[in-house]
């Protein structure tokens, strides 16, 4: 498709789904991801401009050959949309959807929603002077944000991966075992998460990636949570324990998302939500989370390495940060 | 066959050198981006060449012990994984702590030894 073709196409569908004429301005593509493709642009809708996103799913990424389809949780670009429609709904600051694209649309699978101004990249929120007041209040914020979200109703969102933490941790070893991958290291940390998954825990919707790098962040905090894709439903204190792994805090020194203090997340998200929070129970997703960002490394570095480039295969070579910090965590030396 | 020189470290440090002093400061966006991601390689690339026979021979040591037999260090590593898995050695075993330990301080002292002191 040509981008003269794409950009009359994306207007037809702005003019069908939100307003006309729909006309498009500064059609910009932002990032280029393995399971979509993200633009920025601007359309003229009923006598104003308004500023939007455009998420487009690669059309690999609901591959039904892929053998490890199903195995954890990922959303269609359908799904992604329902569960943020869902997630405003329950008051979380997350992206409005103005469109979900349809086959007439001819874009293929994905969703129009509306552009959030603010800083997204982890190191520029944590070193900047104009977001000291941002990083001050985030901690508390996120703990507000996680208790709305595990308040949206799970029926509204029936098509969410229902896993308990026993099954979190059995997905993860089968995506390992597809990989061939063997390590001490990997295994302990395996090992580890099968002895201690908490057991009786909470079932709620669950985001599933809330982390610094996906906030859109303003002098003010978060404005607004994306990358919805990997959400699922299961123990909400899933999300508390993976805003604090350490790879998610960027080189910052604080313990949530390297901004911000467990005392500031879990009283604000007690307050919020009427729920108790015990550190520990948190501290399982904590140091799970490691061992899950340790098998993301590896399955993103282990991919053929002619078709993913420098990047991927730099990823690879990460695989021991995050079995590091595990290792520190569960002995204390963190 | 003698060795053919320069050496590969030595080769490895001048690429990096050109990349990094001469190249880089002429790029901006996706390019640098990629560039710097390959210098960082090329450098893990020779701090392997220069660690990892040393690291190796140690870590054969240590996986024997553990065991209690010899083999090659692949072997004796997949081994020791799949005991792990069965539940046949206590993960809080502290001969396979420090083991776990040391191994993933070997690697980061390859692919990215500032974590180690983060």
């Amino acid at each position: 498709m040509s981008s003269e073709d794409f950009a009359s196409r994306l207007q037809a569908a702005i003019a069908r789904h939100v307003e006309r004429p729909g006309t498009i301005h500064d059609l910009q593509r932002l990032t280029g991801g393995a399971n979509k493709t993200t633009w920025s642009f601007d359309a003229d809708v009923a006598g104003t401009r308004g500023q939007f996103i455009l998420q487009l799913a690669s059309p690999r990424a609901d591959d039904e050959a892929n053998p490890l389809a199903g195995v954890s949780p990922h959303l269609t670009a359908d799904e992604d949309a329902r569960l943020m429609i869902a997630a405003v709904k329950a008051g979380v600051p997350a992206p409005h959807v103005r469109a979900i694209l349809k086959p007439d649309d001819a874009l293929g699978p994905g969703y129009v929603t509306e552009r959030v101004a603010g800083e997204t990249l982890a190191t520029r929120i944590l070193r900047d002077g104009r977001f000291a007041q941002a990083r001050a209040a985030m901690a508390k914020q996120c703990g507000a944000i996680l208790a709305a979200i595990h308040r949206i109703p799970v029926a509204e969102v029936p098509f969410l991966m229902k896993l308990t933490p026993a099954q979190h941790v059995a997905a993860q070893r089968r995506i390992v075992e597809y990989l061939g991958f063997h390590s001490p290291a990997l295994e302990l940390g395996l090992k580890w998460a099968e002895d201690h998954a908490p057991r009786n825990a909470r079932h709620t919707v669950v985001h599933g990636d809330f982390r610094a790098g996906n906030f859109i962040v303003g002098e003010d905090g978060i404005r607004c949570v994306l990358d919805w894709e990997i959400g699922q439903s299961g123990d909400p204190m899933q999300d508390l324990g993976w805003v604090c792994v350490k790879t998610w805090r960027f080189g910052g020194k604080q313990p949530v998302g390297g901004f911000g203090t467990r005392e500031d997340l879990f009283a604000a998200y007690e307050k919020e939500s009427g729920h108790s929070v015990d550190p520990a129970h948190v501290r399982f997703w904590e140091a799970y989370g490691s061992v899950r960002w340790a098998i993301g490394c590896l399955s993103m570095g282990t991919r053929g390495t002619e078709e993913v480039g420098i990047e991927r295969c730099a990823i690879g070579r990460r695989v021991e940060e995050p079995l590091w910090d595990f290792l520190n965590l569960i002995e204390g030396r963190d | 066959m003698p060795q053919s020189t320069p050496k590969a470290a030595v080769l490895l440090e001048a690429a990096v050198k050109y990349l990094e002093t001469e190249l880089m400061p002429t790029l901006d966006g996706y390019h640098r981006f990629q560039t710097r991601v390959t210098v960082n390689v090329l450098n893990a690339v020779r701090r392997e060449l220069e660690l990892r026979g040393a690291q190796a021979e140690a870590e054969r040591s240590r996986l024997a012990a553990i065991l209690g037999h010899e083999g090659d260090v692949e072997t004796l590593s997949i081994e020791l994984a799949e005991r792990i898995r069965a539940g046949a050695i206590a993960i809080d075993d502290p001969a396979l702590r420090a083991h776990v330990r040391q191994s993933l301080a070997d690697a980061l002292a390859i692919n990215n030894p500032k974590w180690l002191t983060r």
